[in-house]
This record gives structure tokens, sequence and C-alpha cells, in this order.
């Protein structure tokens, strides 16, 4: 019987049987393209909530002055299903955020690419398989 | 002399009656001192499968308290918080100071901080006794709870014990028997849920045990010890009846409450306020 | 080569004789193809099949076929798959860049889709290729020789595009106006039918006595079906779930829906008062379990359709999606808006 192949099936470059992201969430509304930042900061907590996951942190300006920001990320389900816990993102890690800017102007942004201050490494399942959702570069 | 006899045996007959009475009391076991036991399932569980839904006024206030008046003066009383005798044993909750006066901050600004307005889930255990029915759905190495209010769920882990990755608003059920309860262990509550309306609390170090005992065809008891070293001097316990609900055809419905929140949460965001709805503050 | 034709051939040739069952276009009274090797069905304690356990609905297939693949119910093989997918691949790379709409850089724009502002969805490993997921040859979810669904009727057709109208003035006044899933009332997986999720795409089944319940992850829609032989419940009360009672026929669970609410939408048509939908589930091994139903909405479609896929065992639990508790972004949507409005 075909479907008897209970396998894992790495699916890369796959179409995937979904509805687009947009369905859900529009993110042009939320955050402006034309406003993409770069955020190097220290962790104070991490949401893990859906739909989307936020990390906060403090991040220390030229002259010194600290200001609070929140990054939206992803559902943090299927990290818990890679055996990422609460645990994984300690506060105090220093981290760098590439993203865009909210559109109401507040100190909120999307993290489009996440990754640890110290060895530039990606945060979670940064390597992505190449062709599937996830790794653009 | 004949009849002060007859009297005197009638009496002492009486006092035989009544002594030989007394005394089957005492042998046989009065239905009072044989707890119930639930049939069992085909597995030898308890059969806790059902619809059920508490019958008190815990989801007001759980403390025993008069009635008062509710915190929309325009909805009168039908909106106004029945008495209830308390389900917390002993009455008094024991608050550390500090918590004590954050509960009564909370009761003074319920409308805009109770979780049940901005439908919110529950938690646990004011899932169990909201005044909503819930189903208990008997698997075999899974229990699953669904309950009305916010469409919430929890499924109870019956194998070995497992740990949550992190808070959750249901938390995180590791469940097993003892004789004839149910005893469902539940960490990993996050801190965004209360235990009434009237803004008693918890922190993220809640530790709920609950217990689930048949007491008759029909009915269970609800234990919940409270475990929270940040809010509370000690442990402490609520505990209440479940009743059936024996309607034929009994069924949860739906309680996506989600629509009815979203002018609290968001109105103040509208492109255009809404006409004649009064403070959308 | 000659011998990869053979091989080929003989590949197809199996396929059909195993699949026949398989291309019924009423698969509501169809049995599934038998298990290959002895496996005995195992049982509650009360003698039902037992279809209890955390699954993945996750799959590769896409619920309607591609337009250049006809009648075509099945790959042939692993092989012919990817060749076609890479194919269609190139075709959309190149008509991108002869003049078609402009896309972001890749790097800035990692779904692909012109989201630029998105986070990465494979660093929350939300990117699919960490799920598991049945091995399926099917060329898509909806079974038959369209492989899609039949026309709408006009009134239905109607009632999407003046919804359609309405929004395009509207989609930003309030939190009312944005779509169900954005509001975390319903994510439109849910069904029924259950269609598998682009991520989180996991339920869990419990059976009690007289019951089987069913928790998707996506947004934790639960469906408690009585076995009991009940009647469907009152008219009046329309659900976002519709109101299902299930039955026994063998060793299948069988479904049936009706008196959804009017806002639901089934791959895209909304949901009369009319619309029955009925599921079949039926374990076919130790790891799997087949899925299969039919869409019949007189008022809404101009015939039935259908469709069929796997769920996987996986090791669960399901985990808590509480959407609408940490919906931050419905309101920073609404900010956003009034904020672009203002400039």
């Amino acid at each position: 019987m075909r479907n008897k192949l209970a396998t894992v099936f790495a699916g890369a470059g796959m179409l995937l049987a979904v509805a687009p992201v947009r369905a859900h969430h529009a993110f042009a509304a939320e955050f402006n393209e034309k406003a993409p930042l770069k955020l190097q900061g220290v962790v104070t907590k991490w949401e893990l909530v859906n739909p989307h996951s936020w990390i906060h942190l403090d991040v220390k300006g030229p002259d010194g002055k600290i200001t609070s920001w929140m990054v939206e990320g992803g559902s943090p389900n299927s990290l818990f299903r890679n055996g990422f816990t609460k645990e994984s993102l300690p506060e105090g890690t220093e981290i760098i955020v590439e993203g865009y800017q909210a559109k109401d102007g507040a100190n909120r942004a999307v993290g489009a690419n996440l990754t640890y201050a110290k060895d530039g490494k990606r945060l979670f399942m940064g390597g992505s398989a190449p062709g599937s959702n996830g790794d653009g570069k | 002399m004949g009849i002060q006899s007859a009297k005197m045996r009638g009496s002492w007959l009486l006092v035989g009656a009544a002594g030989a009475a007394l005394l089957s009391l005492a042998v046989l076991p009065s239905p009072a001192q044989a707890p119930y036991k639930a049939p069992k399932t085909k597995d030898g569980k308890p059969n806790l499968n059902g619809i059920w839904q508490a019958n008190n006024e815990a989801n007001w206030d759980i403390r025993p308290h008069a009635a008062y008046a509710g915190p929309v003066y325009t909805l009168g009383a039908a909106y106004s918080t029945p008495a209830g005798l308390g389900v917390v044993e002993g009455g008094e909750i024991p608050y550390k100071p500090e918590a004590a006066a954050k509960q009564k901050e909370n009761f003074t600004n319920r409308l805009k901080l109770d979780p049940e307005i901005k439908c919110y889930m529950g938690g646990v255990p004011r899932s169990t006794y909201m005044p909503y029915p819930f189903q208990i759905v008997q698997g075999t190495g899974h229990i699953m709870i669904a309950y009305e209010f916010a469409g919430a769920v929890r499924d109870i882990n019956m194998g070995a014990p497992t740990k949550a990755p992190a808070d959750s608003w249901m938390g995180w059920s590791n469940g097993h028997w003892e004789g004839e309860s149910l005893v469902v262990d539940v960490t990993s509550l996050n801190d965004s849920t209360w235990f009434d309306r009237a803004g008693n609390w918890h922190s993220d170090a809640l530790h709920v045990i609950e217990r689930y005992t048949a007491i008759g065809p029909d009915a269970l008891q609800y234990e919940a010890t409270i475990d929270d070293p940040k809010v509370f001097t000690r442990q402490w316990k609520m505990s209440m009846p479940l009743y059936r609900r024996l309607e034929k055809n009994a069924q949860l419905l739906e309680y996506k409450c989600v629509e009815f929140a979203e002018e609290v949460l968001y109105g103040h965001l509208r492109k255009q306020p809404l006409q004649g709805k009064g403070d959308s503050k | 080569m000659r011998r990869c034709v053979l091989f080929s051939l003989i590949a197809l040739a199996v396929v059909s004789l195993v699949a026949a069952p398989m291309f019924a276009q009423a698969p509501v009274t169809a049995k599934p193809a038998p298990a290959a090797k002895a496996w005995t069905m195992p049982r509650t304690p009360d003698g039902k099949p037992d279809l209890q356990g955390v699954y993945s609905n996750a799959t590769t297939v896409p619920v309607a076929r591609p337009a250049n693949l006809g009648a075509k119910e099945f790959y042939e093989s692993e092989e012919e798959k990817a060749a076609i997918a890479a194919a269609a691949a190139a075709v959309a790379a190149g008509r991108a860049g002869r003049g078609g709409a402009a896309r972001p850089a890749a790097a800035a724009d990692p779904e692909g889709n012109g989201l630029a502002v998105h986070y990465d969805n494979g660093q929350f490993g939300l990117g699919g290729s960490s799920a598991k997921r049945v091995a399926s040859l099917r060329t898509s979810i909806i079974t038959g020789p369209e492989g899609r669904v039949p026309a709408m009727l006009p009134e239905a057709a109607k009632i999407i595009a003046d919804r359609r109208a309405y929004q395009q003035a509207h989609q930003w006044d309030s939190a009312q106006n944005r779509p169900l899933a954005e509001r975390c009332i319903t994510w439109g997986f849910e069904g029924p039918p259950m269609m598998p999720v682009g991520y989180n795409s996991t339920l869990e089944i419990v059976q009690g006595q007289g019951y089987v319940a069913i928790v998707q992850e996506m947004i934790h829609d639960t469906r408690v079906i009585p076995t009991d032989g009940r009647p469907h419940g009152p008219a009046e009360i329309k659900r976002w779930m519709g109101d299902s009672v299930g039955h026994w026929e063998g060793d299948t669970l069988v479904v049936e829906t009706v008196n959804y609410n009017p806002l639901v939408l089934i791959q895209g048509g909304p949901v009369s008062d009319a619309a029955k939908v009925i599921e079949r589930f039926t374990r076919v091994d130790a790891d799997t379990v087949q899925y299969q139903f039919t869409v019949d909405d007189p008022k809404t479609w101009v015939k039935p359709f259908s469709g069929e896929y796997n769920m996987v065992h996986i090791d669960g639990p399901v985990y808590e999606y509480a959407c609408h508790e940490g919906n931050y972004g419905m309101a920073n949507n609404l900010s956003g808006a009034r904020a672009t409005e203002k400039k």
C-alpha cells in the first residue's frame, strides 16, 4: 500500500499545501519596509506566546541611554518540538536583530534575521535547508 | 400491680428494641461510611467520562462573602455578585501582606484587569468552576478535558510524567490514579489568570494538584491544592462538588468569546469611534 | 535508460492496481486499500478501533492539482514528482525576471513571497522541512479527475465578491474587519474538513466512552464527537466548526457535520445552511490514519467534492496555541493603520 511509507520527508524545494502567511498576518500594515533597522541589545525577556513570540531587549544607544525594544518572531511551538525551551534564550544574552520597524513609530520591530552577537550564529534553527522557506541567503 | 407490670414490661421492650437498633447500626456499615465507587471503564479505571459543571459562586469570588455590587452600575443587580459560602478550605486565602494588597488593587480595577473580560482562557483551577459545562474524555494514556469558555482544552498525560518547555494558559498536566481519585499535577501555568472575578491572583510559580473523585453516579468531589511561594505564606486548598449535566443530548457548545472582547481590547484603535457605546476606554 | 522506463511502467502498474479504489469519485463509500503486511487493528478497551494518538497532517501535496497535470491523480515516482516541481519553479522564477511583479532581493525576502517585512520562518522551525509528513505520490488532496474544487454557484460567488469589495474599503477600520485568523477566532484549516496547515499542523485524538475527541493545534480547536447515535443539535445553533456526530462503519469512524457559522469558508466558498461534510477516519497501520472527506453544499458548489490524505503519528504533545491571548499583532496592525492614515 502506497501510503504505508510513513517516512520523514525532507521536502526540499517542494510546494507546500499551505495558504500564504499573509492570510493570517498583515505584516504590511504593522511594519515598514522602508524602515529597515539593525539593533544590538541584551535580552530582558523572551515571551513564548502565539501567534508570534516576542524578544524584549535593551539596546544601548551611542549616548549610553538604554531603550527597550520588542521584536516579533515566529510561533514557538515548532521550537518546542525541536527541543528548545524557555531556557534556550536566557536573559542577558546579547543578540543582533535585523528587521523592520513598526509603522506606528513604537520601539517595536519584526526580526527578519536574529543572530548571537558573540559569534554571528543564527538563533534557534537558523540553518534552514536551502530552497525551503526560511533561508533567503 | 398487673398494669404497672405491663407498662414496665412495655418500657423494657422499648429499651430493648432501641438497644437492638443501636447495636445493629453500630455493627452494619451505614451508607455514609462506605465510600461510593464509580463504575469502572473497560480498562479498570474509575469512569469519570461525562459532562460536568460546578454549581456555586466561586467564579464570582472564591472567598466566603455576602452579595456585593458589580463593577458596572448600569448593569444593576443582574451583574452584581451573589453571596457565596466560599470554596476555600478554612475560608481565608493565606496571602503574604504585599500580595493581599495587590489583590485589593486587582479588585478595585477588575473591570480593566479581569482576564475573563478579555476572553482569555481561565487557567487552572478557575476553568473548572466557571459556570459552564466541561467534558472529561477518558482515553487510554491520555485524558482530555474540554471547557466551553474560550474553547480551552487540556491534555492530561497519564503515562510517565513529562516537563513543559514553557508556561501556558492551561498549564502542563501529568496525571495518575490514587485509588478512586484522578490526581493531576499541574505546573507551568503562566501568571496571567485569576482565581475569580474578585482579583484573587497568583504568580507564575503556581503549582496546582487536583483531585477528581466520584461521590455518586452524577457527582464528583473536586479538590485543588494551591502552592505558590511567591504569593502565599503556605499551601491552601479549595474544594467543591461537580455535577453531571443530565439533560438528554447534553453537549458542550461553542463559547469562542473573542468577538465579545474585541471592542474592549481594540475599540480605541478604530478608524471611526462607535456611536452610542459610551466610554470605550 | 530502458530499465528505467520498464521500472516506471511496472511501478505505474503496481501503483494503479493498489490504488484502484482511490480513484473512485465518491470515496464516501470506497473502502481503503488493505495493508500490505499482516497487522492487527488495535482496539480501545470498549472494542472500537483505536485512533488515539498525536498526528502530523503536514504534507507537500497541494490542495488543488497543478493545472498542467490534468487528470493525473498520482505521480509515478518521487523522481517524477521532483522533476515536475523543479520545472514549475524554474518557470515561476523566469517569469519574475521577465517583467513580472518586482520582487525584493532574496536576502530581504526570506519567504520569497514579496513580504519582505517578515520574520524568518525557518529560524523558528516553521519552514516546513522540519515537520514530519507521510510520503505521498498524490498530485492533490482533492481527489478525482479534476483534482480541484468545482465551480461555485453564482449566488455563492456573489457573497464572496461582495465581501471582498467591502473589505477593499474597510479592511483596516476595526478588529472586527480583519480576517478570522487574524482575529484568532478560527485559523481556517480546522474545518471540518481538517486541512494541513503551513506550520504546527498537529492534532490529537482521544477516545472516551461514546465520544471521539479531536484537538487541532491551530488554534486549540476541539471537537468532542458523540458516537452514541444522537441527532445533530438544534439548527439555530450555528458553530464555527459545525455540529459533528459520528458513528462506526466497520472499522471506519464516519463523522457528519452540519450547521456551520455562515462566516466560515471551505476552500474559499461560503458555507451555506445546506452544507454537509462527511469525514472518514481509518487506521491503516501502526503509524498512519487515513483521512477522507466529502464536502456537499448544494447552495455553494455545483457538485460535491472529496479529498484524501494520511496523517502520521508523531511523538506529541500538541502544544498550546493560545492565539487571542498573545495577539499583540491585532493592536499593532490597527495602530500602524491609524499612523499611516495620519500621514
